[in-house]
Formats: structure tokens, sequence, C-alpha cells
């Protein structure tokens, strides 16, 4: 297929999900806030998909994530079903979707992030799995003061159990522990399958 | 050996080990000395083990140093009663000691051009990439930093909680050091990047 239609397929697979999970969303201002990301993220994507032209295998793990935050905004995190059925199913103490989304996020940006330090930033083969992998524990942490700054302007007082911490003192370390574990696994997963490759 | 022809870095390293005995004598908590010093034990192993490789440039070395300085005087005092902290908090008027902030700005601050170094002459980054993507590895260490601390403190100290880290009450705490971080780490990108003439690699 070519790039233009895969891209397109995966465009017009992404609005489907994301009109169906725009209705009546669990919260709606939560879903809101969530989908500025989706916005942001869009755009950004629209904009430079002259000039950047990501792999077919880049776009299709950056729709997978847009996805899973869809998904995750509809619901708010803590109240995905497929994660409270877990917590039930495996007496975990808390909805642990939002971890699996934060590891999602590491595991499929991870690609992307390395393919654009590959081609601009002249960097080496293997500098390359680590620095991509540090760049998303740096939007990790990045993202995580972001959402505490939300939390303060938006419900102030009520701390980190408006953002789904669900109690846990270490929400914020452990998210982005998920996050970067899943950059790893990615980066892993890359040198292990992938020759050398020519630079670029 | 080839370290003893480079003075500056001599005079440095013995200046700081001076330092650093000085203020190993009666901390104010021995285990939390300890705990902070395996930071200090493991970046002066990292780099002598990589000298022969890698050499930085003095004002890299420099840099590095200054920030293990700040961060002896915060092993010595506990990061929370550090006098510098105080005098600060009586002068501004601030509801806890901000010590530990000033440090976490340092890490960004002073760390990027030493990163940004590394960056360009080992991982053959482009320039105009290097300051930013120094800028990046020092966020994603800061939030590592933060990770760790949180398994050090459930291990060490369950009890506790993240009151063991210093949070001084803070339920941002660990937002605000990366935000500090960060900012250090942004500020020294942008200058680098403006100002060309301090080329990270050739100064």
């Amino acid at each position: 297929m070519r790039q233009t239609h895969f891209v397109a397929v995966l465009a017009i697979i992404c609005a489907l999900v994301w009109i169906i999970t725009a209705i009546h969303p669990v919260d709606r201002q939560a879903w809101v806030l969530e989908n500025i990301l989706v916005v942001i993220f869009v755009a950004a994507l629209a904009f430079t998909h002259r000039r950047l032209q990501l792999s077919n295998s880049s776009y299709l793990f950056i729709v997978l994530f847009l996805l899973l935050h869809m998904v995750g905004a509809h619901y708010t995190y803590a109240k995905m079903p497929l994660g409270l059925w877990a917590k039930d199913f495996f007496g975990f103490s808390r909805n642990h979707f939002d971890r699996v989304a934060h590891f999602g996020f590491g595991f499929v940006l991870a690609f992307p992030v390395r393919e654009l330090l590959l081609r601009f930033s002249g960097i080496r083969r293997g500098w390359s799995f680590w620095i991509a992998a540090g760049v998303i524990l740096a939007v990790g942490g990045l993202f995580e003061i972001l959402e505490s700054m939300v939390a303060e302007i938006v419900a102030p007082g009520k701390g980190v159990d408006w953002l789904g911490g669900q109690g846990d003192e270490w929400d914020a370390q452990n998210d982005m522990l998920s996050a970067f574990l899943g950059a790893l696994a990615m980066m892993a997963a890359v040198a292990l399958t992938t020759c050398k490759e020519p630079r670029t | 050996m080839k370290l003893f022809r480079d003075r500056f870095l001599v005079v440095a390293l013995i200046i700081y080990v001076i330092f650093w005995i000085a203020l190993a004598i009666s901390p104010s908590d021995r285990g939390d000395w300890f705990l902070e010093n395996l930071l200090i034990f493991i970046s002066v192993a990292v780099l002598a083990v990589t000298y022969r490789k890698f050499q930085f440039t003095n004002l890299s070395y420099a840099l590095i140093l200054v920030f293990l300085v700040f961060h002896t005087i915060g092993a010595h005092y506990t990061y929370a009663k550090v006098p510098a902290g105080f005098w600060l908090q009586d002068w501004l008027h601030l509801k806890r000691n901000h010590y530990d902030r000033v440090i976490h700005f340092a890490f960004g601050f002073l760390l990027v051009y030493p990163m940004s170094e590394l960056l360009v002459r080992s991982a053959r980054v482009k320039e105009t990439w290097a300051p930013w993507l120094a800028a990046a590895a020092l966020c994603a260490l800061s939030s590592f930093f933060e990770i760790l601390e949180g398994i050090i403190a459930q291990i060490v100290r369950p009890d506790l909680g993240a009151a063991y880290l210093g949070t001084q009450g803070d339920i941002w705490d660990a937002q605000k050091d990366m935000g500090c971080a960060f900012i250090g780490a942004m500020l020294v990108a942008t200058w680098l990047t403006i100002g060309r003439g301090m080329r990270p690699g050739q100064g």
C-alpha cells in the first residue's frame, strides 16, 4: 500500500474512534482536558506530515497510542472497564489501566522518536536507543509536571486523587517508571531484531 | 599517567577531595549522608573509568565538580537543613528550606554543557541538536532520580512514605524538583543555541 493511502486509512480509523469515544464520556470535563493532548498531537502530525514523512510503522505506533488515549479519556482512566475487571480478577488495589497506558506511551512512541533522531540528529546507532528512551522519560516527567499544574488550577487542594492517582502516594513515580520501562522494552526489541542500519 | 598532565583537573580534584573529607566529618545524619554520597561515588567512578576513552574539557569538569560541591554540602547537612537554605528562607520569607530546589535547578543548569559535549563528541550528534538532546537527557535523569528516590524510600522507611525524602509536606515535591531541573536545563540549552560562541566539544 502506498504511504499516503496507509496514513489516510489510519486517519479515518482515528476519526471514527474519536467520534465514538466523544459520545457520552464518563466525565465531560476530564474528557476535554485529556483531548487537548489529542488535538495538539494530531495538529503537529498534520503540519509536519509533508516534511517529515515518517515510516508507516511510526505512524501505526502513533495511532495505537492515540487510540489507547481516546479510550482512556472516554472512561476517565480510573474507570476503564477492562482495568476494573483486572482489579477484581487479580485483586489489585487500584485500576491499573493508566499504568498500562503510560507503558504503552513509552512502548509505541520510543520508535518514532528514535526514527526522528536517526534521520535528523546524526546520532550513532548505539546511542540512539538510550537517547530515545531518555526523551520518552523526559516527556513523561514533563507530563507529570503539567498534570500537577492543571490539577492545582482546576481542582486546588484535591491533589493526586483528582489526577486518578487512586490513593497511590508514588503515582507520579510509578507513571514515569511505566513509560520508561515501555520505552526500554521497545528499544530492546528494535535493537535485537534489526541489524546495523546504514547511517542516514 | 595521562591524568597528571592535566594540571587543572588535578588541582580541582585535590581541592574537591579536601572539601569532601572536611564535610565527611560528623554529618548531620550518617545514614542519609551515605545514601546521598552513593551518587558521588558512582559519578566519580564512572568519570574515572571512562577517562582513558573520553576526556571532557576543563570547563565541563569544572561544572561537574561545582555540582558535586553543592551536593556534598547538601549531604553533610541533609538537604532540608542546609544553613544557606535557611538564610534564603528568612530573606525571601519562604515557607520551607529551598536548598534542594536550588540544587535540582543547578543539576539541569550546570550539567547540560558537559552532556552536550558528550553527545557531540561521542554520540556524533549535530551541534544544533546537542543542547536540546542534552537537556532532554538531564530531564530524563532528573525523572529517573525521582523514581529511584521513591523506590529507596519505600525500601528504607516504608512507614514514613514521601516524608522520608525531605518533601517537607509538599504533595507536588517530585513535580517541583523535576520542574527546577527542567527549567535549568532549558535555560542553558537556549543559551547554547543563541550564543553559538560556546560550542560544546570545542572549548
